[in-house]
């Protein structure tokens, strides 16, 4: 019984950190650094996890067209140091500063954002490894 | 009279000289690489606001200069700009529609930078300012990001290898 929970807790170990690491990819593996972008849309659901938080944010196209966004943000811990909850995000409207995903698919890295109500500017405030 | 139009001939050549001297343009050849210590921190941080290359490849001629910047996160762009201010293709990667235009004043590049991709969102149009300013072996470029209305500046220092 000891041996496999042993074995069943070094599994669950092993799987956790390879989906923390598939999660930690790089940034040029997913994007596309010359191509940034700014959208403002209004948040529609968060994504609250490690390693990076991510924002679904409904951007008007200038055909009037709705478009839902997957934004990849900070950590919470960032965010959290920035003075932002969780909940302060779902039906705030945002300004969103960053580059665009590689495989043309409506999907951002931010660099900052900006919730429009409280004219605060977040950024992304991991330093290059 | 010819006394006066001598004196006067070697003072306009003396001048001319002077002008010239006081003209002669900043030279910014050579290899350039991002020293990520002397920049803005956002500039080169992980998620930069505003993208700056890791390395520039610069040769200049009196009338051309050619920028080839390569970096980690980006595919590299290239271009050569007459530095009369007239615009020019800048070679993008795929799906990057780019054209440029420099100028060289005693001891400032100025390049300006018209760049379209498409996108989820629609056509995207990002217009750039570069302003360069080498002292020796140190190259500065502020860099001025526009887009939807939006403007932000940011600050990057390059070493010459």
């Amino acid at each position: 019984m000891r041996v496999i929970l042993a074995f069943a807790t070094v599994s669950l170990g092993v799987l956790f950190a390879a989906t923390s690491l598939q999660a930690h990819h790089s940034f040029s593996a997913t994007y596309d650094g010359n191509k940034p972008i700014t959208l403002r849309g209004t948040i529609v659901k968060m994504g609250w996890q490690n390693p990076h938080a991510h924002l679904y944010v409904d951007v008007k196209n200038a055909d009037g067209k709705v478009v839902t966004w997957e934004v990849e943000s900070a950590g919470p811990t960032t965010l959290m140091k920035q003075g932002l909850r969780k909940e302060d995000f779902v039906g705030a409207e945002v300004i969103i500063k960053g580059f665009l995903a590689k495989d043309g698919t409506p999907t951002v890295n931010a660099s900052s954002f900006t919730l429009v109500e409280s004219k605060k500017e977040f950024v992304n405030d991991e330093k290059t490894p | 009279m010819r006394r006066w139009t001598i004196a006067l001939s070697v003072c306009l050549a003396l001048g001319a000289d002077a002008v010239t001297l006081a003209q002669s343009k900043a030279d910014f050849s050579g290899t350039w690489r991002l020293n990520q210590a002397k920049s803005s921190r956002d500039a080169v941080g992980n998620t930069p606001d505003i993208p700056f290359a890791s390395q520039l490849e610069v040769k200049q001629t009196p009338t051309d200069i050619s920028v080839l910047s390569t970096s980690v996160r980006q595919q590299p762009l290239s271009a050569t700009y007459k530095l009369d201010g007239s615009q020019v293709n800048v070679q993008a990667p795929e799906g990057i529609t780019e054209t440029g235009a420099a100028t060289l004043n005693a001891s400032q590049l100025v390049i300006t930078s018209h760049r379209s991709f498409s996108s989820p969102a629609g056509d995207i149009v990002v217009e750039f300012k570069e302003v360069w300013n080498v002292n020796g072996n140190v190259l500065t470029v502020e860099k001025t990001r526009t887009q939807s209305g939006e403007s932000s500046t940011k600050q990057a220092v390059y070493d010459k290898l």
